[in-house]
């Protein structure tokens, strides 16, 4: 062939990226239909956020309905005084519920966002190359942004979803098992909503942003964990040592710092969204 | 002429692990097959993705329907249908969810999808299966829903690799019917991918042979052979061999390159077929009886193995350090 010069092309202006709907709903129908079929990703889903959003607080508000009263002091007397005098002036039959159910789950609450966005990012991002299903993906006419924004809902809505539902039935049942001693509605508390609907939803766009960046390193779901989970674990440790005191601070830090985890995880999502690229996933393949 | 429905020029891919396609020039008519040709690591699939836009290339260009992968690959891959080395289903959904998501995804509406995948399902006899999942699928069974995923679209433009890898005999028959009927009847351009020469043969009116990133030759199978082999190669069917007389009066006719006695009689090279008639009468004048003289058919699988015995060092798979050049195996090739 002699044609060396590329023959001339009628020029488009580049064009803005506009999120084609029925793309990401057919792609995101396609995974939640994988999701729910596979029992490696459904059990888990279910079994972290069942132990610790009914089995625990279930169990606790059943324990001080049916046995005496446990003398707090020595905790309460460890606990910062702005938490320990609400619940020390409390009746004693009270003390345990309010302090286990409203304020020590809290911590383990933000586990779950965390957890289930992990797991879903993972089977999504690096799920799709361990299926060997990702190049076919890849020569269909779906943009990458489309591509890309489909796999973040995917993994993102169910964990807000399944948050959201693990904290009504906590508080469906903390309340109802805790009736007969409480006599009262005691969760959610202001703090506590703000929690669920600001701070739940930016704990899960930071699960989704670290396994954004993890996937596309990882050749396996079980490598993607693996390697996220070397940085969500001290990050679920950290939850657990002070979203406590989240309940303790007022309503503007708790929005604050609701804010600065949205920003860390949407800079690490949009990281990931540069980073996405069809040239990019094509070579690793 | 048509505007080609591929052409590339110079054609490149380095990887960060070296390179995966060198200086790829290649023009291919519409409702032509193609044969991409070569071993493992060859660079098929690399050609592929470039000229699909998934992969960009580090050198060269390519116009495939007459949009420019690089930039317009979005509004191409809306015209092409790609069949993977790995079937790429998803285990996890039945044959018609994983076809009816591809159909969405190529922007078909849900009723239309819903017939065109029954009537894919139909054609590929896999209308009692759509419902299972496919992990419990067979090996010729994924490769079949893949091909329909392929062809879900109608598209202009079919990249297959290895369509009938794991088929059985007449899945594999049927398919290869299916590709020659959408060149020569619906006028759509197929590049095949393939290591089954002799499927290869039956359709395939241009191939390419790359070997290490380096496209060796390409052409149609007939000019490629004439290339190869300028003479004709006659089997002669005598009663017994050829005599020592009967090939010294073969040699004497004109036009005869050569005669060899054989088994069933003779082989002779003649430089053309207007010889023949001068060839049967040299034996019947030295007394031999002619039950058959046929010219070696000449096929896309003695092309690429005439290649690949040029090449032989390269598959005999000699250490790096002593493995020649890319420049070297050209040379090679084409001396």
């Amino acid at each position: 062939m002699t044609v060396t010069d590329p023959p001339p092309m009628v020029s488009h202006p580049p064009q803005r990226w506009r999120p084609d709907r029925s793309v990401i709903t057919a792609i995101m129908v396609k995974d939640i239909t994988a999701i729910r079929r596979s029992k490696a990703i459904v059990l888990p889903m279910l079994l972290v956020p069942g132990v610790l959003l009914i089995g625990l607080p279930a169990g606790i508000a059943l324990f001080a309905q049916t046995r005496a009263s446990p003398d707090l002091s020595g905790l309460l007397a460890n606990l910062p005084a702005s938490l320990a005098h609400p619940i020390a002036a409390l009746p004693s039959a009270e003390r345990m519920i309010v302090l286990v159910n409203g304020y020590l789950l809290a911590p383990l609450f933000l586990v779950v966002p965390l957890m289930v966005s992990a797991v879903l990012a993972a089977d999504a991002f690096a799920g799709e190359k361990e299926r060997r299903t990702l190049e076919s993906l890849l020569h269909l006419p779906v943009r990458d942004q489309d591509l890309y924004l489909a796999k973040l809902l995917v993994a993102f809505v169910p964990t807000v979803l399944l948050s959201w539902l693990g904290f009504v039935f906590f508080a469906v049942i903390s309340n109802a098992i805790g009736w007969p001693v409480m006599h009262r509605l005691f969760v959610p508390t202001t703090l506590w909503m703000i929690l669920i609907l600001w701070v739940t939803p930016a704990v899960a766009s930071l699960g989704l942003g670290i396994m954004v960046r993890v996937s596309a390193r990882a050749s396996t779901t079980q490598e993607a964990n693996q390697l996220g989970g070397a940085v969500i674990m001290p990050l679920i440790l950290a939850a657990v040592g002070q979203a406590t005191g989240l309940l303790l601070l007022n309503v503007t830090t708790v929005l604050g710092i609701g804010l600065i985890i949205w920003t860390i995880g949407l800079w690490l999502i949009r990281g990931g969204m540069l980073r996405f690229d069809r040239d990019r996933i094509a070579s690793r393949l | 002429m048509s505007e080609p429905a591929i052409v590339c020029a110079g054609l490149r891919r380095v990887f960060d692990d070296g390179l995966a396609l060198d200086s790829l020039d290649l023009e291919v008519q519409p409702g032509t097959v193609l044969a991409l040709l070569g071993p493992n690591g060859a660079g098929k699939t690399t050609t592929v993705r470039l000229l699909n836009g998934i992969l960009r290339p580090t050198a060269g260009w390519s116009r495939v329907l007459g949009l420019d992968p690089q930039t317009q690959g979005h509004e191409l891959r809306h015209r092409t249908g790609v069949l993977t080395e790995n079937a790429g289903l998803d285990d996890r959904l039945t044959a018609r969810e994983n076809l009816m998501v591809t159909a969405r995804l190529r922007g078909i509406d849900p009723r239309t999808a819903r017939v065109r995948v029954g009537e894919l399902l139909e054609r590929f006899g896999m209308t009692s299966h759509a419902g299972q999942r496919c992990q419990g699928y067979s090996t010729g069974q994924r490769r079949r829903i893949a091909l329909a995923r392929a062809l879900i679209s109608d598209p202009e433009l079919l990249f297959l690799d290895e369509p009938t890898s794991g088929l059985d005999p007449a899945a594999t028959d049927d398919v290869i019917d299916l590709i020659d009927s959408l060149a020569k009847d619906r006028g759509r351009t197929v590049v095949l991918c393939t290591h089954f020469l002799a499927e290869a043969t039956r359709v395939a009116d241009q191939m390419a042979i790359l070997n290490r990133g380096l496209l060796l030759v390409s052409g149609s199978p007939r000019e490629l052979a004439d290339e190869l082999w300028p003479e004709i190669e006659l089997q002669i069917e005598l009663e017994a061999p050829a005599t020592e007389s009967m090939l010294d009066a073969l040699a004497r006719v004109g036009g005869v390159c050569s005669a060899d006695a054989t088994p069933a009689g003779a082989t002779v090279s003649i430089t053309d077929r207007q010889v023949t008639p001068a060839v049967i009468d040299a034996i019947v004048s030295g007394g031999g009886r002619v039950f058959a003289a046929l010219p070696t058919e000449r096929t896309l699988a003695d092309v690429y193995f005439a290649y690949e015995e040029r090449l032989d060092p390269v598959h005999r798979g000699l250490r790096a350090a002593d493995a020649p050049t890319n420049s070297t195996i050209l040379e090679q090739a084409s001396a």
